[in-house]
């Protein structure tokens, strides 16, 4: 592999993980600030367990959205000075407003709503889940603006040696954006309605003592997915009409972009196919269909590896534009960039990383298995709360 | 505009040494403030509240660098390559081992994770500070680099120090500090920093985004300023030394 495949393979490697975290974020957070609502204004104790049990699974998949995220923001500078320096005057605006606009704010509540349990009034701690919700969606926008702008260079002008910003409105009404930006929020609200649908059926299917708990969020999570499944299925066929207009051969000749666009449009089919004509219409009794629970554990992967799919087919659809017919790939590469420098970067942020990832879904799992019981965020004082959080600490 | 942008360069570059150098510098003496497992567990639940909204103040530098500064973020980051890299991998340690090292039991479990926290900090300290020499050293990394990556440390320690004896008054390093001696060595972690950013200066300026993209940042940015202050604010006071003596478990 030379220098530029090596640098594309380290941008593909931390740009999967990233994405494969970031979505059940995007997915979780909604139903984690739902079920906390429903606590504070309803006041049932369940609504409570379910905000920490689903919060705690959200919070530590959290962990490695940040760190993945953090070698992405950075990633532009060292391997890609030539985007900046051709693009940067319109390509750093979405992501300095995201930054500043978006994550800035959901980094911060993020910490006061982990460490509010029990400090904050009611109130001001569920605004603060929905502070945090609002500002992931803002993120995924302005990241989208940011990626769309790559596909189609809308509202910019060629000044020979730079792109320059001449309609904001046009990058934010770029029809690789609009019809783009639907289809990922429902893909991350299927993925995270999966989550809470595959484990209620794990934690059914073993007959535990949290029947109610979990049929209350088993049939959340159902609900969500089919949200999640008809946004992302019905604007991933619209983005057919943009992709046509702007970047017509996208998928020809492009092993990688067509392999991805057609496993990712067998899974999504499939996933609609049971979510909203198996699933959906026996909500009401597939809490107690235990035949099903494995069936509905065994889909839990399939919207990941979905997403991974969608996007390997947008990105590596567009090769060899970096953005697309203005600046290659190649000429983006950051000037003087050698084998040695990437390889060493490589081994080190897909060592740790992807060590950390696994990690990571462990822990989840971990917490899936032990139990609403065993939840460490949220605990209060007093040593009942202090013996169950000591358990799972 | 152009001299706007800069404050608010200027003020996250050295916020962030002030608001998240004492999370690093607490890192780097865990294991000398914290003997024991109970020690370091204290030790982190004091800094822990703080951690997440003092990291994304270097978030925010590297997007204001991004979309205000957009030819210098190539050339520093590219320019720094091995620096920047080793500064990431060591935030990823560190961060980590904050979120991982509760959630499993076992006291092995929790110590490697500690020990994860402490070299992370260490690679964190370092690396700025033989980067802030390399940046006012023309991009290479020299002895004097070094040299740099120790005062930053020793800056950073400082600040830890005083931060954990104004949060945990008495308790952790036996001494008492007011927000004026924390105030002190939160110029002191950021002091490094300013010293380059006031050289830097004129180059960085001449390297401004036209006023259309600065137009389009401040319409976007500018009226998030308050919510953004507010929260910070609101971190402060919720967890600051009044609240530290309840028996509210850590999540960290």
């Amino acid at each position: 592999m030379d220098v530029l495949d090596l640098a594309r393979m380290q941008f593909a490697v931390t740009g999967s993980l990233h994405f494969l975290f970031v979505v059940l974020t995007l997915g979780l957070a909604p139903l984690v600030a739902i079920m906390q609502t429903l606590w504070t204004f309803r006041g049932d104790p369940v609504h409570e367990r379910m905000t920490r049990f689903w919060g705690q699974i959200y919070v530590i998949n959290y962990a490695l959205g940040i760190v993945t995220g953090l070698v992405m923001e950075f990633q532009f500078g060292l391997s890609w000075s030539g985007l900046s320096h051709y693009a940067g005057d319109v390509f750093g605006a979405p992501l300095a407003i995201e930054t500043l606009g978006a994550f800035f704010l959901e980094s911060t509540f993020l910490g006061l709503w982990i460490f509010g349990w029990h400090r904050l009034p009611r109130g001001l701690h569920l605004a603060c889940i929905w502070i945090v919700t609002l500002t992931a969606y803002a993120s995924a926008f302005w990241i989208m603006v940011a990626n769309s702008f790559l596909q189609n260079p809308a509202g910019t002008v060629d000044r020979g040696d730079h792109l320059e910003l001449v309609d904001f409105g046009a990058l934010l009404a770029n029809p690789m954006l609009t019809m783009a930006l639907p289809h990922v929020v429902g893909a991350a609200l299927l993925t995270g309605g999966s989550v809470v649908m595959g484990a209620s059926a794990y934690q059914l299917f073993r007959r535990t003592p949290e029947q109610e708990f979990f049929t209350k969020s088993l049939r959340l999570g159902v609900v969500v997915a089919s949200v999640g499944v008809v946004l992302a299925v019905a604007f991933g066929y619209a983005q057919f009409g943009p992709v046509g207009e702007f970047q017509p051969g996208k998928f020809d000749d492009k092993p990688l972009a067509g392999l991805g666009l057609g496993f990712m449009i067998m899974i999504g089919s499939l996933l609609q196919l049971v979510v909203l004509f198996f699933l959906l219409p026996v909500i009401r009794w597939l809490p107690r269909w235990r035949w099903a629970h494995p069936v509905v554990m065994l889909m839990t992967p399939l919207p990941f590896l979905a997403a991974i799919l969608g996007w390997l087919a947008r990105e590596a659809g567009r090769q060899p534009w970096l953005i697309n017919g203005r600046l290659t790939v190649a000429d983006a590469m950051s000037p003087g960039l050698t084998s040695g420098m990437v390889t060493t970067s490589l081994i080190a942020f897909t060592a740790v990383l992807g060590l950390l990832a696994v990690v990571d879904y462990v822990l989840i799992a971990r917490v899936v298995r032990r139990g609403p019981a065993a939840v460490a965020l949220g605990a209060g004082p007093g040593p009942d709360r202090e013996r169950a959080a000591a358990l799972s600490l | 505009m152009d001299i706007l942008w800069f404050g608010v360069f200027a003020v996250l570059l050295l916020g962030y040494f002030a608001l998240e150098g004492f999370d690093i510098g607490l890192g780097m003496l865990l294991p000398v403030l914290g003997r024991s497992q109970e020690g370091r567990d204290r030790v982190v639940a004091a800094m822990a509240p703080f951690v997440l909204a003092g990291e994304v103040w270097l978030v925010a530098v590297a997007g204001v660098l991004f979309g205000v500064y957009p030819r210098a973020e190539g050339e520093v980051l590219f320019g720094l390559y091995p620096l920047v890299v080793s500064l990431l991998v060591s935030w990823i340690v560190r961060d980590a081992g904050l979120w991982f090292r509760r959630r499993l039991d076992g006291r092995a479990w929790r110590a490697g994770w500690d020990g994860a926290i402490c070299l992370g900090s260490w690679g964190l300290a370092l690396s700025w500070g033989t980067a802030l020499v390399a940046l006012a050293d023309g991009m290479s990394v020299t002895p004097l680099g070094l040299a740099g990556g120790a005062v930053v440390a020793a800056a950073l320690a400082f600040h830890g120090w005083t931060f954990v004896s104004w949060r945990l008054p008495g308790q952790v390093t036996g001494a008492s500090r007011g927000a004026g001696a924390l105030l002190a060595s939160a110029c002191v972690a950021a002091a490094p920093a300013a010293v380059l950013l006031a050289g830097a200066a004129p180059w960085l300026l001449g390297h401004t985004a036209p006023a259309d993209t600065l137009n389009v940042l401040s319409f976007m940015i500018l009226p998030l300023a308050p919510l953004m202050a507010g929260g910070q604010v609101w971190v402060w006071r919720t967890f600051g030394p009044r609240g530290a003596a309840d028996r509210i478990p850590s999540f960290f």
